[in-house]
């Protein structure tokens, strides 16, 4: 008999394409010697220990860590895996699943000004991450069923090229706010909207 | 090796190749190509004088090219025979080397090729393994940077006879290196190059490590490894011996080797993985302990001596933990790192098993052999009738059966393994194998299929793999469908069509058919027979328009029993999803068909007493049957 068994973060990821061979990982630390993220930007960004916390199911570390979100896809430490593991894939399906299970990547991802751009697709054919689409959306005090550039926060990598090729300044790269934030800036704006009254 | 050339009863033979075999087990005929070294062996007394009058210096392989040799060379000093060779690649004719000689003219330049056959009664294959060339792994510069170089480059440099005399020195300066790094597994447990583990590496770094030590103690010397692998007896003591030198092991696999152009020192970047911080060392001398690989010429060797390759390209052995030195062709034995990679203490045990192993067959007058083989009923053989066919030949993996026009093949009884490929493969039902003949085959499956045939999963297993997968399934007490009836062929080879359509005759539910993994066929090409066979059925099954899945065919090995209990599980839930009705109506609308395609088997002699002796087995089964109630 078959047991009824919970999906956990390995079985999801392994689900994914290119997440196959993460259990291969034997921890030579290759991935991590050949990472210039890890060099340049970031010590604590660490693919080898990502991989292991995916391979023993650590599901609150692995999407709060830092790791996935920093990745750049440049794939260096994939043409000298020796296990032959996509290892940017894996990074980017933990983000995917961080994002779903709703953790806020920390990077100022892009956002698109629904008021100004203009939907030239440019930042759409620019992207290297595949991470901006042109949707038709209903913009409040322009219109409705406009077509309007839309960026995905799981795919962006937060590097900024579409903002230099936007050619109405319509994106901007941002820290993500969750609703409480948004909630709190609003009460401030609030206040300082009824100081500036009084005043 | 000066022992065995010194003994009467031994006679080495070097610069000469194997180019054919024949004949079989304490009767091989080997055909011998010995290479003109253009010196009479018997006159050259290895004075070297011809060396010192050559006027040609190329790479010395010995030395992994790190110095020179003459046209006129031994390979190595201790070379077994000493006798003197002259390279004609390089040779420019000169003829400084036969006045050199002098008297005892020992240089013939009109030397060519001697081609001899020899009578053989064993073989042993001791050809070791070659070394891997890091230069295809661009990230760590071997051949950019002079001063990383290879294991074996190592060893010469170590060595008191090497081209240094023992004093290593890096290549770029020739000064002596202060800080050494060895980097292990390169090349291997690598999926992009070698996937296997070498062996021996790990032990023979530390020994490097070690000796180096030992000459230099002011020589820092760091390891990089991924895991230090120390299995045999007295191997760990050895490696807390190094360690309490002062060795540093580094665990973390190097992604990264950089050069300081001005000083040729060199960068190794690596992640301590046990820290979790990367380090970019300076060494002055980076040595890398490369993979250990077959040999260039492994493909030829193995078609020559007919043996097997496992995955990598090592040669199979007939088993891997019971006759681990025996090849799958009687009579050929394989010693040493050609089988798979040794360490020395491995490769002797393995030498002498060998030893003792070809012995037994010089020794004896008689040779035993597995009474399962394949014979030929004469009468009934087509070739006889001066018909042209020679089916079972091109089935046979051993080259065991011999045609002649005119006369009916033959079984060279000492080649024939017993796989029953060529029985299954006779069109004309002329060959049978002993204990595993038509009537005993089927007068089996009658008795299983006696009851309710219609409910059962008849299942063909071959010896090695698929049953020992059946019976995996059993002791490990996996739930699997006790509607599986099965039996033991030697090989999917001897799946013979007539069983299936019988099988199905007798009204099967459902049908498998399985062996080994391609890889893992006990008779070479076994499986390759089968499987093209199973290939075969499965579409003549489909255009009788059986329901699919009534015909399954799966490799499962002798380690799968989980996949056996789930393939019969799967065949379970094909019958059962045919309604009843329409299953009985499909098994009775294919008989005729069976039977008319089984038709020659029932002409095979003893299958009509089988078929008697069986039909009596079934009545007394389902009158059993009926008494107890069932």
């Amino acid at each position: 008999m078959e047991h009824e068994k919970v999906a956990e973060l390995r079985d999801l990821l392994m689900a994914l394409p290119g997440c196959e061979k993460v259990d291969m990982c034997f921890s030579c630390g290759t991935c991590v010697s050949r990472c210039p993220i890890q060099q340049k930007v970031e010590p604590a960004y660490n693919p080898r220990r990502l991989l292991k916390m995916v391979a023993l199911n650590m599901q609150q570390d692995s999407f709060s860590s830092i790791t996935p979100y920093l990745c750049s896809a440049c794939d260096l430490c994939y043409a000298a895996c020796p296990q032959e593991i996509h290892i940017s894939a894996v990074l980017n399906g933990v983000k995917k699943l961080a994002v779903e299970a709703g953790f806020v990547t920390p990077l100022k991802t892009a956002r698109v000004d629904a008021l100004t751009c203009i939907g030239c697709g440019f930042c759409e054919k620019t992207c290297p991450y595949e991470a901006i689409s042109l949707k038709e959306v209903n913009v409040p005090m322009r219109g409705k069923g406009l077509l309007i550039a839309e960026v995905d926060a799981a795919k962006c990598m937060a590097c900024g090229t579409c903002s230099m090729i936007c050619r109405s300044n319509s994106i901007e790269l941002q820290a993500w706010e969750n609703s409480e934030g948004m909630v709190d800036s609003i009460w401030s704006w609030f206040e300082t909207a009824e100081m500036g009254g009084e005043g | 090796m000066v022992d065995a050339a010194r003994h009467p009863k031994v006679d080495v033979r070097t610069y000469t190749t194997v180019e054919r075999v024949e004949g079989y087990v304490g009767n091989f005929k080997v055909q011998l190509r010995e290479k003109a070294r253009h010196v009479i062996a018997d006159r050259c007394n290895g004075c070297g004088e011809c060396a010192k009058a050559c006027p040609i210096e190329v790479p010395n392989y010995f030395e992994m090219n790190l110095a020179p040799r003459k046209a006129a060379y031994v390979p190595m000093s201790q070379s077994v025979p000493l006798r003197y060779t002259i390279d004609e690649d390089a040779c420019i004719h000169c003829y400084k080397c036969v006045d050199a000689c002098g008297a005892l003219e020992a240089i013939d330049f009109s030397q060519e090729d001697k081609i001899a056959w020899e009578d053989i009664g064993s073989i042993v294959v001791a050809t070791g393994f070659n070394h891997f060339d890091p230069s295809v792994i661009p990230e760590y510069g071997y051949s950019r940077y002079p001063n990383v170089i290879t294991a074996m480059e190592m060893e010469r440099l170590n060595n008191s006879a090497g081209p240094t005399t023992g004093n290593l020195i890096r290549p770029s300066d020739q000064k002596n290196p202060q800080r050494l790094a060895i980097i292990n597994c390169v090349g291997s447990r690598d999926k992009r190059f070698n996937p296997w583990c070498s062996n021996f590496c790990c032990m023979y770094a530390i020994k490097n490590a070690v000796l180096l030590k030992q000459m230099n103690p002011q020589l820092e010397i760091s390891i990089y490894y991924m895991d230090i692998r120390t299995p045999s007896k007295g191997y760990e003591e050895f490696y807390d011996r190094a360690r309490s030198m002062g060795i540093r092991f580094i665990q973390g696999r190097p992604s990264l080797i950089t050069e300081d152009p001005k000083t040729r020192n060199l960068f190794v970047h690596a992640e301590d993985v046990v820290l979790g911080k990367i380090s970019e060392l300076e060494y002055d001398m980076v040595m890398l302990n490369q993979a250990a690989v077959p040999q260039l010429d492994v493909d030829t060797v193995s078609s020559v001596l007919n043996i097997t390759q496992s995955p990598g390209g090592w040669f199979m052995e007939y088993h891997p933990k019971l006759r681990p030195v025996d090849s799958p062709t009687d009579g050929i034995f394989l010693a040493g790192a050609c089988q798979g990679l040794k360490d020395i203490p491995s490769s002797v045990s393995s030498g002498l098993a060998t030893a003792s192993r070809a012995g037994r067959i010089l020794h004896s007058d008689e040779w035993e052999i597995e009474p399962i083989i394949a014979q030929v009923w004469e009468d009934r053989c087509v070739m006889a009738q001066g018909k042209v066919c020679g089916v079972c030949a091109r089935a046979c993996p051993y080259g065991a059966i011999v045609i002649e026009e005119g006369k009916a093949a033959s079984v060279t009884v000492a080649k024939c393994h017993g796989c029953g490929g060529c029985v299954a493969e006779c069109p004309h039902n002329a060959i049978t194998q002993m204990h595993f003949t038509d009537a005993q085959v089927l007068a089996q499956m009658r008795a299983l299929l006696a009851d309710k045939p219609e409910e059962k999963v008849f299942a063909f297993r071959c010896h090695w793999c698929s049953y020992g997968g059946a019976d995996l399934a059993g002791t490990s007490h996996f739930d699997y469908s006790a509607n599986e009836r099965g039996i033991r062929v030697m090989c999917s080879a001897r799946m013979d069509p007539d069983f299936l359509y019988e099988a199905y005759r007798l009204g099967a539910g459902a049908v498998l058919y399985s062996g080994c993994h391609p890889q893992d066929c006990h008779y070479i090409t076994g499986q390759k027979v089968g499987a093209t066979r199973a290939e075969r059925l499965a579409k003549i099954f489909e255009k009788m328009e059986m329901t699919p899945g009534r015909f399954r065919v799966e490799w499962i090995s002798a380690a799968e029993g989980d996949k056996y209990a789930r393939v019969i599980n799967e065949l379970q839930q094909v019958i059962n999803d045919i309604p009843h009705d329409q299953l009985r109506q499909e098994i009775e609308r294919l008989k005729p068909e069976m039977e008319k395609r089984a038709r020659r088997m029932y002409e095979t002699p003893g299958v009509d007493k089988a078929i008697e002796y069986s039909e009596e087995m079934a009545r007394i089964i389902t009158a059993q049957e009926v008494k107890s109630g069932a």
